[in-house]
């Protein structure tokens, strides 16, 4: 087996969630990487939608740097605005929905807001919720890429910005006004993530080769669902590492980063 | 409030917030109408310069609308203006930018008499690849600025709302979030389908500012690459400052009515400033100098981490306060840099 590192085990585990003939909302970075990947191997009628406004673009400019970029309205479909984007999804035209955070729960409710619980005066201010909370309520599901790390998988977060089960009761999202089915994957570079259909929790589904679930739920702050066959994760081969490092992110803009401790 | 009712966003979360009672952030629905109707509506020209534009409709504590997207055709150029101009209290409405609210920001570090933001309606904020915003960080989290958190499809939806001259607009996202909790809309029960559904408020900017690719003299625009909101903001706001890389002539725009994204009427002052987006992008003309991005967010990211202001007055005394006109901020950039990022955008196919 090849040597991967940790953002690369994240793309191509985003990369095997996606189906062929779906259309995948993408935000800047892993996600773009992902869904270019399955593009080049399993799903060639995979297409992306990005939040500045185009549809299914041709990278042959290589990676955007940005949602807005010239790169990703590069001989795309349809090419208008955040409003048109959205309302496609709004619709029902996007399948997947690719969103990051700082903190997540067990419901899936993520958080990239603030961090502190003082809204007003917060102890870190992230960004906002940008196309993230939008997405989460109206991409059919939601697929979501953390890093794995207690402080991180927490029992309650501090600002729920992008809407997974809410409180985990059955019409917690019919309640909230919001149309797709919710949280679906959540992609760590250890471990895969599902949703337990009777209690919406969250459910260990994969575990990278040489870990076992306790050693995941140890970076877990609250209770996984743990059921008697969770899976070994599939790792990358040589071809998959030469696509991502040579056709996908060449400069390394997200591949070569290091993960912060 | 009327016809209001809840969905069970209640604890979720750990969030600490106060109500906050609902007042538009800029002018009513109604009084935005009235400006319009009283406004000329002649096919008249607008072109301007960027000095007599800001001086005549950046006022103390007016909403400003700002158009493009994080790092692409934002308006730069009527930034460096306002900054050099000065104005107090600002309200800003976005859905995501990067460098422009950072600039603001700034100013308003180095000296609040002469720029200051009151609060700010938005998605986001942040250099996307390049990093976080220090200057919002830093805002936030010594409470100096008031923020209402929408998504960016809400924030679009919001102006789309005013374009359209309605005071509200239905939409599918914010609820069961706590956005829902902290932000001016509200969840009603839709009267059609018994279901619940979230109300934003319209947002009219005072004045709205755009980059566009190409305008005729009497502000009918074209734009090409991502649209972003550009034309709802253009549309929606009450004054529209509009900078263009290119001004041709109206004959053109009457060849391909369809090409127009941006009707003359929403427009009141036009500057051709090519480059107007620098250091963000313009599909077709160049892509965002990375490294001048960079450079700006680095030099405040050291500021957020010391307090010393040292380096961050001495950009604005070079980049801004150091020219008389944005050509005197691209000459201080240079022909070598121009040239490449306009080789990066790789010429992209537009019709002007």
């Amino acid at each position: 087996m090849s040597e991967y590192t940790p953002f690369e085990m994240i793309a191509y585990t985003g990369s095997r969630v996606l189906e062929d003939e779906k259309i995948v909302f993408v935000g800047t970075g892993l996600p773009i990487i992902a869904a270019m990947h399955a593009q080049l191997t399993h799903a060639p009628n995979l297409y992306m939608i990005y939040e500045a406004g185009s549809l299914a673009p041709i990278l042959e400019m290589g990676m955007p740097l940005s949602v807005g970029d010239t790169r990703a309205a590069r001989k795309s479909c349809f090419l208008k605005g955040l409003c048109a984007a959205f309302e496609l999804t709004q619709r029902g035209y996007a399948d997947y929905a690719f969103i990051g955070g700082a903190q997540i729960d067990m419901y899936g409710n993520v958080c990239s807001t603030i961090e502190g619980n003082n809204y007003s005066r917060p102890q870190v201010r992230f960004p906002g919720s940008g196309g993230a909370g939008a997405m989460a309520a109206n991409c059919e599901k939601t697929i979501i890429i953390m890093a794995l790390e207690k402080r991180r998988f927490v029992k309650k977060v501090d600002f729920l910005t992008s809407i997974g089960f809410g409180d985990g009761s059955p019409d917690y999202r019919e309640k909230a006004g919001v149309m797709g089915s919710g949280p679906y994957r959540v992609i760590t570079n250890q471990a895969l993530f599902g949703f337990d259909e009777e209690t919406r929790r969250m459910k260990l589904l994969e575990v990278r080769p040489g870990l076992e679930p306790t050693d995941i739920q140890e970076l877990v702050d609250f209770e996984l669902i743990i059921p008697p066959d969770v899976k070994e994760m599939a790792e990358p081969t040589k071809e998959d590492l030469r696509l991502l490092r040579e056709v996908i992110d060449p400069e390394g803009y997200f591949l070569k980063r290091v993960v912060k401790q | 409030m009327l016809g209001s009712v809840s969905s069970k966003i209640k604890n979720v979360s750990n969030l600490q917030y106060e109500e906050k009672k609902f007042e538009f952030w800029g002018p009513t629905p109604d009084e935005a109408r009235k400006i319009m109707i009283n406004k000329s509506h002649a096919l008249k020209d607008k072109r301007t310069t960027l000095k007599e534009a800001v001086a005549k409709f950046i006022k103390d504590g007016i909403n400003l609308g700002i158009g493009g997207f994080v790092n692409t055709r934002v308006p730069v150029a009527i930034i460096h203006e306002i900054i050099r101009h000065g104005v107090r209290d600002l309200t800003l409405s976005l859905h995501s930018n990067s460098i422009c609210p950072e600039l603001l920001a700034g100013a308003m570090i180095l000296d609040p008499d002469r720029v200051s933001i009151k609060r700010v309606e938005l998605a986001w904020w942040g250099y996307e690849i390049i990093g976080i915003a220090p200057l919002l960080r830093y805002l936030t989290t010594n409470g100096m600025i008031e923020l209402d958190d929408y998504t960016n499809y809400g924030m679009s939806a919001r102006f789309k709302a005013a374009a359209m001259g309605i005071p509200f607009i239905p939409v599918r996202d914010h609820g069961g979030s706590d956005m829902e909790l902290v932000n001016r809309g509200m969840m009603i029960q839709c009267p059609f389908t018994g279901k619940n559904v979230y109300l934003l408020p319209a947002c009219h900017p005072d004045v709205g500012i755009v980059h566009v690719t190409a305008a005729d003299m009497y502000g009918n625009a074209r734009i090409f690459g991502a649209h972003c909101t550009c034309p709802e903001i253009a549309i929606a706001s009450t004054y529209t400052v509009m900078t263009t890389e290119k001004i041709i002539p109206t004959e053109n725009i009457r060849s391909y009515p369809n090409l127009t994204e941006i009707p003359y009427p929403a427009v009141d002052a036009l500057i051709e400033q090519p480059y107007g987006a620098y250091p963000g992008a313009c599909y077709g003309f160049y892509w965002f100098d990375m490294d001048h991005l960079g450079m700006f967010r680095s030099i405040c990211e050291d500021f957020r981490k010391t307090g010393n202001k040292d380096a961050l007055k001495k950009y604005y005394d070079e980049y801004i306060f150091g020219c008389e006109t944005f050509d005197d901020f691209l000459e201080k950039v240079g022909y070598k840099t121009l040239k490449k990022v306009k080789e990066l955008d790789g010429g992209q196919p537009i019709i002007i």
